[in-house]
Formats: C-alpha cells, structure tokens, sequence
C-alpha cells in the first residue's frame, strides 16, 4: 500500500512525541527540563499566533481566551527544527491562525509556557500525545 | 644538478611522502560511517545504572552511579540537589562552550563521524562541537605545553575495524561535565576510548574513564548510535544554539523563559 504524505507525516510527528516524552533528549539538549511538571500534563485550546521554527528551540505561540473576553499568550517549546524535520515536522506545521489543542507540560511556576507533548492540528489530525 | 643527485632527492621525497600517508597502526579497516547518525537512549550518560531507569536528563532526582568515592559522591548529591533547584550551572546552557569530552558522546540531534587513515573527526550537530582523534602516529602533547580544555587532546591509532584511543587535558571540576544528572570529572581524569561498527546501521563507543581523584576504580560506558534512515535530505543543518534563545541564565543560575519580544516572563525574574 503506498503510503500518502499526510500518514508519513502523522508517523513521524506520532514518533518525535514518544521520543521527546520518552528520552527528552532533544527538547533538554540546551537548557534543564526542570522547569516543567511532566507529570501534570495540561491541554490549551486557542489560536496558533506564531510558529517560531528556530534553533536552539522552536516556539508555538498559541492565545488562549482567558474567559473574561480577553486572551493570553502561552508559548510552547519544541525541539529544534533539525531534529523535528527528520521526524516530520515542517516549517509550515502549524499556521498563524490554525485552531488547535496543544497538550504540553506546564512550568511548575504558573508561568504560561510549558514543553510540547502533543497537539491536534486545524485539519483534525492528531500528533504526538494528546491522551 | 646531476642525475645521481637528483634522483637521491626524488627517492628522499618520495619516502618523506610515503610515511606521511601511512596510517598508523597495524591495520585500518573502518568501516562505511558516511550518513548522518544519532544517539540512543537519551542524554543520560549511563544508562545502564540510570535511576529510575526511564530517566531524563534533568529530571529532578534523576541520577546514575559513577564509581565515586565518598568525597566526589558528596559533591554528586548536591548538584542533584541544584538540578531540583533548576540552578544546575552548565555551560553549554550560555550557548558558546564546547559540549566537551566525554559529553561529546552524550548529545541529541546528528553526528557525523569522518574517518580517515590520519585523523577522525567526530562532528556533533547540537552545540555544534568538533573532537578531533589523530591517529597519525604523533603523541599527546607534552605536560609544558598542554592545557585544560573542554575537550582535550586525543590520539590513537586503529587495529583493523576498531579504533583506540586517549584523552588528556580535561577542564576538570568547572568544565567537564558529563550530563544534567550532575556528573562532573575532575582535572586528573582521563580515558581510553574504543569505536567500532558492530553492524552496517550501528556505532559503538566504549569509553573506560579513570579519574584518580573522584574514582575509585575505572568507569566504562558504552553509547551506542544509529545511522538515520532517509534519502538525501538527510544531512547536517545549523544548529546555531544563539539564534532565538528564549532560555538564557541568570545569576542565580536559573533558566529563565523569554517571550517572542525578548521579555522575560518568569514571574519575579527579570533578564540577565
């Protein structure tokens, strides 16, 4: 069976997840990954406002509606672009825009930032772990 | 000048010639390592004593179990504790030292590995780091001229399919350090290290580490890589660690997070 773009690409993105939860190796590469609370999981709902896809991190900007009419900015670190494409991410996998779920590891602080664990994009499709 | 002479030049030439390109050592057999390659198991430098075994690098709590004696345990077990803090100091975080030896080893993303009779280099992708093995038949550099670096000096030479060598001249306590469980190596510490390709997709790197002043008894790690399946995108790209680094340090050692305008938004934080 010939396998179409979209399932290479849900693959990949499925196989950088688990690795990025598993190993952490990409994602910790720079900095300590002890800011975040991996085990108190929590998924954002809103607007992709940016898609940073840069080194040493790529950035997901995600506004969030903070319930009282207004929104907030929630930035989402992932690997680097380097790693991410060989595991199908592309500069255009997310859009300024796209409604999405993003399910990250929060700072234990309260700051609105965590680690990217999974996310369901615009188009239904899921990546990594959203469960 | 005359014929006799001239061909006494040629042949002192010609072997001049000869011995710089022989590789040193009885054989060398290496192996294909073209292709880009990655790092098994994470950047937990010992996996194998890992604790939990899961465990990632940074995570508050996390550690492995170098030979240590009871002095270098001490100082272990409280840079675990800094690492719970979130305040563990790692040069690599300030985006412009080198990963080191034997970190060099530990780090995520690509590798390359450049064999050739008279030096290997082995290229990480992330920092990006460089460890240079000549294997020319020169020795290490002599005590008055050596100085501590991250990544030392390091030659050797390959028996057939495998290729064996030392490092000396490590940084010690302030600059080598091995992974974000803590570890750190002291300026006495040196290795003798062992790459071979068990199998076509594979690299093994056996590093035995002794260090007189933290072990009591030698320390040998085995990481092991995997070539990265793909065409020809496949290849090594910039990682360029300072390009958008929303992480830097401050004073107390503690990684901040910055906004897309360069703010710091940790609450009570403020930029270094």
């Amino acid at each position: 069976m010939k396998t179409t773009h979209v399932q290479s690409l849900v693959a990949g993105l499925v196989a950088c997840a688990v690795l990025l939860v598993l190993a952490a190796g990409p994602v910790y590469a720079h900095h300590s990954g002890a800011m975040f609370d991996r085990n108190k999981p929590m998924v954002l709902e809103g607007v992709v406002k940016a898609f940073q896809w840069t080194n040493p991190h790529s950035w997901l900007q995600v506004e969030v509606s903070d319930g009282k009419g207004g929104t907030k900015e929630w930035s989402v670190e992932c690997g680097s672009p380097n790693t991410l494409a060989r595991t199908g991410w592309r500069k255009t996998t997310f859009n300024a825009g796209d409604k999405v779920k993003v399910r990250i590891g929060p700072m234990i602080d309260g700051t609105a930032a965590g680690i990217f664990v999974g996310a369901q994009l615009a188009n239904g499709e899921t990546l990594g772990e959203m469960k | 000048m005359k014929l006799k002479h001239w061909m006494l030049l040629t042949t002192v030439v010609a072997c001049g010639v000869a011995q710089a390109q022989a590789p040193a050592g009885p054989g060398f057999n290496p192996g294909d390592y073209t292709g880009v390659w990655r790092m098994m198991g994470g950047t937990i430098f010992d996996r194998s004593t890992a604790e939990p075994a899961n465990a990632a690098a940074g995570q508050p709590g996390a550690r492995e179990r170098p030979p240590y004696n009871a002095e270098w345990e001490k100082k272990y077990l409280a840079r675990i504790e800094l690492v719970k803090q979130d305040k563990l100091p790692d040069p690599i975080s300030n985006c412009g030292t080198p990963i080191g030896f034997p970190r060099i080893f530990n780090a995520p993303d690509g590798y390359e590995f450049v064999v050739t009779p008279k030096q290997t280099w082995i290229l990480t992708e992330n920092g990006p780091n460089t460890l240079r093995i000549y294997t020319d038949g020169r020795k290490h550099l002599p005590d008055d001229f050596i100085w501590p670096t991250y990544t030392g000096d390091s030659v050797g030479s390959w028996q057939g399919d495998t290729l064996t060598f030392t490092t000396i001249g490590l940084r010690g306590e302030d600059g080598t350090i091995v992974d974000r469980t803590g570890i750190i190596l002291s300026d006495a510490a040196h290795a003798t290290t062992q790459i071979r390709k068990p199998t076509a997709d594979a690299i093994e790197v056996k590093l035995t580490i002794e260090d007189p002043k933290a072990f009591v008894r030698p320390w040998v790690v085995t990481k092991r890589f995997t070539r990265i399946p793909g065409g020809d995108e496949i290849r090594i790209m910039d990682y360029a660690c300072a390009e958008n680094n929303r992480n830097p340090v401050d004073a107390d050692g503690k990684t901040l997070t910055l906004d897309t305008n360069g703010k710091v938004i940790d609450a009570g934080r403020s930029r270094p």
